[in-house]
């Protein structure tokens, strides 16, 4: 209990600066619980108070009843209980969606500082996947689990204080059920569902991935005639994910019945424990009844309370994994510099990098020395320690032996300041907002004029593409990019690059998906763009090595290993 | 097998059919909910009527114990009916969302690979797993408490105009209005969950791109622009949104009020009537008992349709995820259904007559194409990136069946297949050798790894074959995986092995062993079917095709 207390904390705690408007919010619930109870309460006491004057004055015996005050009573509580009931809703969906940004501004901070491994190893798509989910669940925390139990109890501790008023006992006896009810809803419920639910998480984890094995291995499956076996691990997966979900639905329905029979049977108790008071004359038929309705009445607060709370190991999974993100080995302090306006060499000194849970190093013992201004190639097959290279020598990887320098500093000790000034990748997949083109570009020097932009857009041959768009600058690109070709977002991105002023420039396949002449038009605006920039090309392909411009420089990365080769 | 007549699913029909499945159980549930509730009508007209006799004709509560004990019964009643109503729709949604994944899942296999690697396997498996148990509240809640809202309230009418038929009188002018109520609740909620849904997958797709671009975020030095970004969006969608809800609410707003007027509009006419005030109809015969009954029954009038509005949300989020379901059964199956025919002549492996593939979307790629190979030889073909050797091998493999033509093979053999970017299941070394043949014993794993290089990386393995790889456990370099996936061809002993790209993007030593194992294939006196353009390669093959401008050519050395 209080380990899973302390994985909510920092939550809640989240929650705790809002807490003006979570507690007008409850109270706005509050006052709708209250208003209901109050309409069925001075209803049923006032067609009670009629019937025994009626009946008075049937028989002749005087008798008074004054019928404004209650109806006034029961017109106020039936409009109030509409109004609460509408400004409630609608507070308390506007403090949903403010949390909602709180939440994501605080996971999306805890995002900015993964390095490569974590941002892009073997381990991403699955916390990926579920992040917006994972917050959905936390948002939700606020309306499911903190405001319908506070506001159960406080109405129960009102109720119980307005019936002692007449009826002590009945009150004691109102307040003890409920009491015990409001536990059971509560506390048993979170606990007897915790790990059923926290089950279901994992479970459509467990399928998830199950399914994804099916997509990615169908070539597989169909060839070797095995679809049937992986079918069946599908279904025994889900078989076994579905005995648990109906083992947790059992659960819910039970403790519903039991709130159901509780406040049902509690009705019956008022009624009989009122009764006896009433039948010693002790007190008025009209409160009687005005007791009995008003206890029919108070379940409302508890009916939605099981179901919320039994799912509690499922919120518990969600923010696990939300404070897994939030782990981050305390960055050490890299705050050095680079100085301004000279040349940066690079040198790797016996750089070796071995992911964890890998066999084998990715890059073993590479050593190079790239002196300022020059340029240099480094070529390698897919999978040969290109990309772990980059991160390396860009300080975006911690090597596991050894050090990247760049300009005489280690590239990890830098700020990420100096890094963003003076280094610039383009990096093997290229990543492109959902925003306009224009907006794509400023990522790199937000205060560029379109002046700037049409120029780095002809550097890489697409200023005519471009402008024949009806919406120029202005057209969106869409997903991922995913309205331009392959080509074409390299050459967006490439000439985002080419927005700022870095000392050290890393390609990796610069001309990947490009035609010919266009390749050559981009290497001539290269050439141009690196005069005194230090400049790493990581090529897949040697073919394209003759398009290079002036290269000093020539490594091939096999396996992880660095050799020289020949210019030729 | 998919049949043609599924290309024309809605979201709506692919529902009902789901729902057709399970009809006992979910008209049991709705039977069960309308039991439930009239032992709600029997509990609140039975308190109206102890209250009447203990109240007004001054019955000692002792003589009454019998009613209260029935009471007691009626609420344990209640609770039963309220256990079948949730556990029978439970069972019920749990099987069709069993169902629903399962066809999903069978359109997958029928859509094949080549569809399937055009698609971000991602979202497919969200669209199987969590699309499919969106749909969860719409059986569960949803369905059942339609059919509720249809015959409870009809129920509660009767007993109300047996008591006072004025009261049931008002109820039942405010019925032709429920409809309508229901149908400005229902468009309200329906317009509101729909726009709520599309701006909250905006959203979450906002956030995920910027989650996804981090990098480059990172490299430009914008991290925290985009953070701010980030919430401004949040809240800025906040902002809008809260203005429609202003009038979506009201919707909700006005079933709420119908409710609280409805209950005082009854206490004032029953506290008037007692008092005497009111001359005309039923009112002089009113009774405490008969008033209270009323009082309570006219919320109770109005609880399905309230209930049904909470559940609205389960409905729009069910027909948003069917939708995309639905998007994906309506696909046209690639892949063959029928079995092929064994080929003419003993000795040859397979046989091609003036085969075509057509994409939907393409037309006609390659073909027509007549080609017989041999049992036992070695084909080589090449051609450039898109000139569809790829589709040419997908069409060998039955990935894909000919749109024109005939396509001849051995009934039944199964054969295996190597591309360049070998699968790792989330799984054990076992898992992944099991892939090829479920049936091998250890022994056989552990002697085709060996065959297939793995051996020294065994030994190395903390747990051997149960060995967890891939995402969850150890990460294979792309040489290790291509020499498991050559362990699963020495594995599945299939007679007719096909080869896509296997030599591209490895490093020099395992391309040299994949090399080695290919002659070694040929030299047990499998069939070799290859897609490369590796010289190399096509200098082992027995064999040679091209393709040059959409022909296929043998080329002769």
């Amino acid at each position: 209990m209080m380990g899973t207390y302390r994985e909510f904390r920092p939550w809640l705690l989240l929650l705790v600066r809002r807490r003006r408007r979570f507690l007008l919010g409850a109270l706005l619930v509050w006052i709708t619980l209250m208003a209901g109870l109050a309409l069925l309460g001075l209803s049923g006491w006032f067609i009670t108070a009629s019937a025994l004057t009626g009946i008075a004055l049937s028989l002749g015996l005087p008798a008074r009843l004054d019928v404004y005050v209650p109806g006034g009573g029961i017109r106020f509580f039936a409009l109030a209980r509409t109004v609460a009931r509408y400004v409630e809703r609608l507070y308390n969906h506007n403090t949903v969606l403010t949390l909602l940004a709180d939440l994501r501004y605080r996971v999306f901070g805890y995002l900015t500082h993964f390095d490569d491994a974590r941002l892009h190893g073997e381990r991403a798509s699955d916390w990926l996947s579920r992040l917006t989910a994972d917050i959905d669940t936390l948002d939700n925390f606020y309306l499911r689990l903190l405001v319908p139990p506070l506001v159960a109890l406080l109405g129960v501790v009102a109720v119980s204080l307005f019936v002692a008023i007449w009826l002590p006992g009945v009150a004691v006896l109102m307040a003890l059920t409920l009491g015990v009810l409001w536990l059971v809803a509560t506390l048993l419920a979170a606990v007897w569902g915790f790990s059923q639910s926290y089950q279901q998480v994992v479970d459509q984890q467990l399928l998830r991935r199950l399914v994804v094995d099916q997509v990615q291995a169908s070539a597989e499956l169909m060839s070797y005639q095995t679809a049937e076996w992986h079918r069946t691990l599908i279904a025994s997966q889900e078989r076994q994910a579905f005995s648990n979900s109906r083992r947790l639905g059992r659960k819910t329905a039970l403790l519903n019945c039991v709130v159901s029979v509780v406040s049902g049977v509690m009705v019956v108790a008022v009624v009989w424990l009122a009764s006896l008071v009433f039948s010693q004359q002790l007190v008025a038929g009209p409160i009687l009844v005005m007791a009995a309705l008003i206890a029919l009445g108070a379940n409302e607060a508890f009916i939605t309370l099981p179901a919320s709370f039994i799912k509690l190991g499922a919120s518990h999974a969600a923010v696990q994994r939300l404070n897994e993100l939030a782990d981050v080995p305390t960055a050490s302090k890299a705050s050095a510099t680079l100085p301004e306006g000279r040349g940066l060499d690079i040198q790797a000194n016996q750089l070796s990098l071995r992911y964890a849970h890998t066999l084998g190093p990715a890059l073993s013992k590479v050593e190079f020395y790239l002196p300022a201004g020059k340029r240099a190639v480094i070529t390698g097959n897919s999978g040969a320690g290109k990309s772990s290279l980059a991160s390396l020598l860009m300080g975006r990887l911690k090597a596991t032996q050894g050090e990247a320098m760049v300009g005489g500093v280690p590239s990890l000790q830098l700020s990420t300041e100096s890094r963003a000034h003076h280094f610039a990748m383009l990096t093997q997949q290229v990543d492109l907002f959902d925003a306009s083109i224009a907006e794509n570009l400023r990522i790199a020097n937000p205060t560029a004029s379109d002046v700037m932009l049409w120029e780095v857009l002809r550097a890489v041959a697409m200023d005519s593409w471009v402008e024949q768009l009806p919406k120029g600058l202005a057209t969106a690109v869409g997903e991922k990019g995913h309205q331009l070709s392959g080509g074409q977002g390299r050459r967006l991105a490439l000439a985002r690059l080419m927005l700022g002023n870095p000392q050290v420039v890393i390609l990796d396949e610069p001309f990947a998906g490009v035609d010919s002449a266009t390749a050559k038009h981009i290497a001539a605006s290269l050439d141009k763009w690196l005069i005194n920039r230090t400049a790493i090309f990581f090529l897949h392909q040697v073919s394209s090595l003759k398009l290079l411009p002036g290269i000093e420089y020539h490594w091939h990365l096999d396996a992880g290993k660095l050799s020289q080769c020949p210019l030729k | 097998m998919v049949t043609e007549e599924t290309l024309s699913l809605s979201p709506r029909s692919w529902l009902q059919t789901l729902a057709r499945g399970e009809r006992k159980r979910l008209l049991g549930s709705a039977l069960c909910g309308v039991l439930a509730g009239s032992q709600t009508v029997v509990i609140v007209v039975g308190l109206a009527w102890l209250i009447d006799q203990l109240v007004i004709h001054d019955q000692s509560p002792m003589s009454l114990l019998p009613i209260f004990s029935l009471l007691v019964g009626c609420v344990l009643l209640r609770a039963a009916f309220q256990w079948g109503h949730e556990t029978l729709s439970l069972e019920a949604s749990l099987r069709i969302r069993q169902r629903a994944r399962a066809q999903l899942l069978d359109k997958l296999s029928a859509l094949g690979p080549v569809w399937l690697t055009s698609q971000h396997s991602g979202s497919l498996a969200s669209q199987v797993v969590e699309h499919i148990d969106t749909l969860e509240g719409y059986f569960a809640r949803f369905y059942p408490q339609l059919r509720i809202t249809f015959c409870l309230p009809l129920l509660i009418l009767a007993v109300a105009g047996w008591l006072d038929y004025l009261v049931a009188l008002f109820l039942l002018l405010s019925a032709p209005l429920i409809p309508l109520f229901m149908a400005l609740v229902g468009m309200g909620a329906e317009r509101l969950n729909r726009d709520q849904f599309v701006a909250v997958s905006r959203l979450s797709a906002h956030f995920i791109d910027r989650v996804r671009g981090m990098t480059t975020l990172q490299l430009f030095g914008r991290t925290f622009a985009a953070q701010q970004d980030v919430w401004y969006a949040t809240d800025e969608y906040r902002r809008l949104s809260m203005r429609t809800l202003r009038l979506a609410f009201l919707s909700s707003a006005v079933l709420e009020f119908f409710s609280s007027v409805a209950i005082a509009v009854v206490a004032m006419y029953v506290g008037f009537g007692l008092l005497g005030y009111i001359e005309y109809g039923p009112s002089s015969s009113l009774t405490l008992f008969s008033g209270l009954a009323v009082l309570l029954l006219a919320p109770e009038f109005f609880q399905p349709l309230r209930t049904l509005s909470q559940h609205y949300h389960d409905r729009a989020a069910a027909l948003g995820a069917a939708e995309s379901v639905v998007n994906i059964l309506n696909q046209p199956s690639l892949v063959s259904g029928h079995r092929h025919l064994p080929p003419l002549s003993e000795r040859s492996a397979i046989e091609l007559t003036a085969a075509c593939v057509a994409y939907p979307s393409r037309g006609q790629v390659i073909g027509p194409i007549t080609l017989t190979i041999q049992k036992g030889e070695v084909v080589a073909i090449s051609g450039i990136s898109g000139s569809g050797k790829s589709t040419l091998l997908a069409l060998l493999a039955d990935f894909i069946a000919p749109s024109a033509g005939e396509y001849w093979r051995q009934v039944n053999s199964h054969y295996a297949w190597l591309d360049q970017q070998p699968c790792l299941l989330h799984g054990s070394l076992i898992d992944n050798l099991r892939l090829a043949a479920p049936d091998a014993s250890r022994e056989e794993m552990v002697a085709a790894l060996q065959r297939a290089g793995f051996g020294a990386l065994l030994t190395q393995l903390p747990e051997g074959l149960d060995t967890l790889i891939g995402e969850r456990g150890v990460g294979l370099s792309g040489g290790q995986a291509q020499r498991l996936a050559i362990a699963r061809v020495y594995l599945s002993n299939a007679p007719l092995v096909l080869l896509d790209e296997p030599t591209a993007s490895l490093d020099q030593e395992t391309e040299q062993f994949v090399m080695t194992a290919l002659l070694e294939l040929a030299q047990e006196g499998r069939t070799l079917v290859i897609a490369t353009h590796h010289p190399a390669v096509i200098a082992v093959a027995h064999r040679h095709f091209a393709f040059e401008k959409g022909e296929l050519v043998e080329v002769v050395s």
